[in-house]
């Protein structure tokens, strides 16, 4: 019977949930999937990190190159991000190239390793004007359930901590360059940004971390970047308005999930180090 | 002569394996809810994961429907971290259209696609994790994916590879050795059945000892067999116990 009615009329019996403060996986409005982080899972990668968030599964996995940097930044390392939503993560998609969503997401990683600076482009310089470092990073989403976005920031800044390149010389004389793996220098990741994802219900109810089904019924979305007590960057792609109050809310919401996820990472990275 | 460093006089592999002796499995089914089934395993350190989805209406052009027998669309994807040079296309390039072709034709003989004429089976691929043995793990994951989605089919697949070195025939090699230049026999078998499904060879091997080979490959997928059917077997019985305590209780 719910079944049904769920199926013929899903906006309906979602407000039915919300009605009574509740969503319908049991979650209260301002509250997260269980988040599950893994650093380290693949040996191949230089750099690597998993997350469930709920559901939504997405794969990070940093991998380094060398080149040649830019003639008028020759200190500057390159961060060359990609989000990948594939047909294996949701019937949704199809095979072919990065559709629009894959392709908005790649963009928004790329702006926040951009504004929030937590890699020094600088830290990639291995010898100015001649040789730096390039860090693909390459996320991949194994299971879509709605949230990309955030499962995507913890899993990019999880996987940079956990980077470590090799030490690298290159020869003043004869240009060749050698690289040592047996010393490996970790990272300098300088802060810890979390995004926090949000969407409007019926133009006014705010609904935090939305599962596959609740996006389908959005009428609009926000997305708050915090940086423990900074504000790194909001994202409201058109949708629903919002007043100034829900805007604070959301920024209190993710202050607070900034600090959850902030002490979930230290966690486990002490707990691989160990 | 490739085989020197890679087996040594006491008889051990280059990661201190016995001839005979297959990589560590670990696998998983069920571990996605948006696929209709879904697997995960890891061969010694390839990791690789499996999500089928369908059967469900031809996507794309009509056309490509076949009028008597499922259509079995296959997707094999490396990830650009899984090897230890970057990959710069995670699919679409020869070698993993070859791949994507070879486990098609696999799959196309065991599903019993006679029962779903007219539409669609997707099974996906992505290695995580690439040290040797891809397609071999690649088919058994699939495999594990089919089971958890109810696919009907006529066995198991399964595949492991084989070589031959120094007079010894080895199974289920790793990367280090599958590139050392000696010959390589990958076979994808149906276990219950005694039947080959797939089989490869490439580089040079003589006839004499192919046979030798083959058999001991024969042998591994068997032993691969037993580890994963324990395991789905286990996971069945203590599936049907809960359900019993559900509706009995």
């Amino acid at each position: 019977m719910a079944e049904q009615f769920k199926m013929a009329q899903p906006k309906e019996y979602f407000k039915k949930f919300l009605e009574n403060d509740i969503r319908p996986d049991n979650r209260e409005l301002g509250e997260f999937r269980p988040t599950v982080l893994n650093i380290g899972c693949v040996s191949t990668a230089e750099g690597s990190a998993l997350v469930k968030l709920g559901n939504t599964t997405v794969m990070c996995g940093v991998k380094a190159e060398v080149a040649q940097p830019d003639a008028d930044k020759p200190k500057d390392g390159f961060l060359v991000p990609n989000v990948e939503l594939s047909a294996l993560c949701s019937p949704s998609f199809r095979p072919g190239p990065p559709g629009e969503q894959a392709q908005v997401l790649s963009q928004n990683m790329a702006d926040l390793l951009q504004t929030s600076k937590c890699i020094n482009l600088e830290d990639l310089c291995i010898c100015p004007g001649k040789l730096v470092w390039v860090l693909h990073i390459d996320l991949v989403c194994l299971d879509y359930d709605g949230n990309v976005m955030d499962a995507c920031t913890l899993a990019l800044i999880s996987a940079l901590k956990n980077t470590s390149l090799p030490a690298v010389t290159v020869d003043e004389d004869t240009g060749d360059i050698k690289t040592d793996p047996t010393s490996l220098s970790n990272l300098p990741v300088s802060c810890c940004p979390v995004s926090t994802s949000f969407i409007i219900f019926d133009h006014n109810v705010l609904l935090v971390d939305p599962t596959n089904e609740e996006e389908r019924l959005a009428t609009g979305a926000v997305t708050v970047v915090v940086e423990g007590e900074n504000l790194v960057s909001i994202y409201k792609p058109g949708g629903s308005a919002l007043t100034d109050d829900q805007i604070e809310t959301c920024i209190d919401r993710a202050v607070e999930r900034s600090r959850e996820a902030s002490k979930l990472i230290k966690e486990t990275l002490y707990s691989i180090d160990r | 002569m490739a085989g020197m460093e890679l087996l040594s006089d006491q008889g051990f592999r280059i990661d201190g394996r016995k001839p005979h002796e297959l990589r560590r499995i670990r696998f998983k089914k069920g571990v996605f809810r948006q696929a209709d089934g879904s697997a995960y395993l890891e061969q010694g350190n390839t990791k690789v994961l499996a999500a089928v989805y369908g059967p469900h209406e031809i996507r794309g052009s009509r056309g490509k429907a076949l009028h008597d027998k499922l259509l079995i669309n296959c997707q094999y994807s490396m990830a650009t971290f899984s090897t230890q040079d970057r990959k710069r296309r995670p699919r679409g390039d020869r070698k993993a259209q070859e791949m994507t072709s070879h486990l098609k034709q696999t799959f196309d003989a065991v599903v019993m696609t006679e029962l779903f004429p007219k539409v669609q089976l997707d099974i996906f691929v992505e290695v995580l994790q690439s040290d040797g043995g891809n397609y071999c793990a690649s088919v058994n994951a699939a495999t594990l994916a089919l089971v958890d989605a109810g696919i009907p089919m006529k066995d198991y697949v399964i595949a492991c590879s084989g070589s031959h070195m120094r007079d010894t025939p080895i199974v289920d090699m790793n990367h280090l050795e599958e590139s050392s230049g000696g010959a390589e026999v990958i076979m994808a078998i149906l276990p219950r059945c005694d039947q080959i499904v797939f089989l490869e060879m490439n580089s040079r091997l003589h006839e004499d000892h192919l046979s030798g080979v083959m058999d001991h490959v024969m042998v591994g997928c068997k032993d691969i067999f037993n580890v994963l059917n324990q395991q789905v077997q286990d996971e069945l019985c203590q599936k049907t116990e809960l359900d019993k305590i559900v509706t009995t209780g």
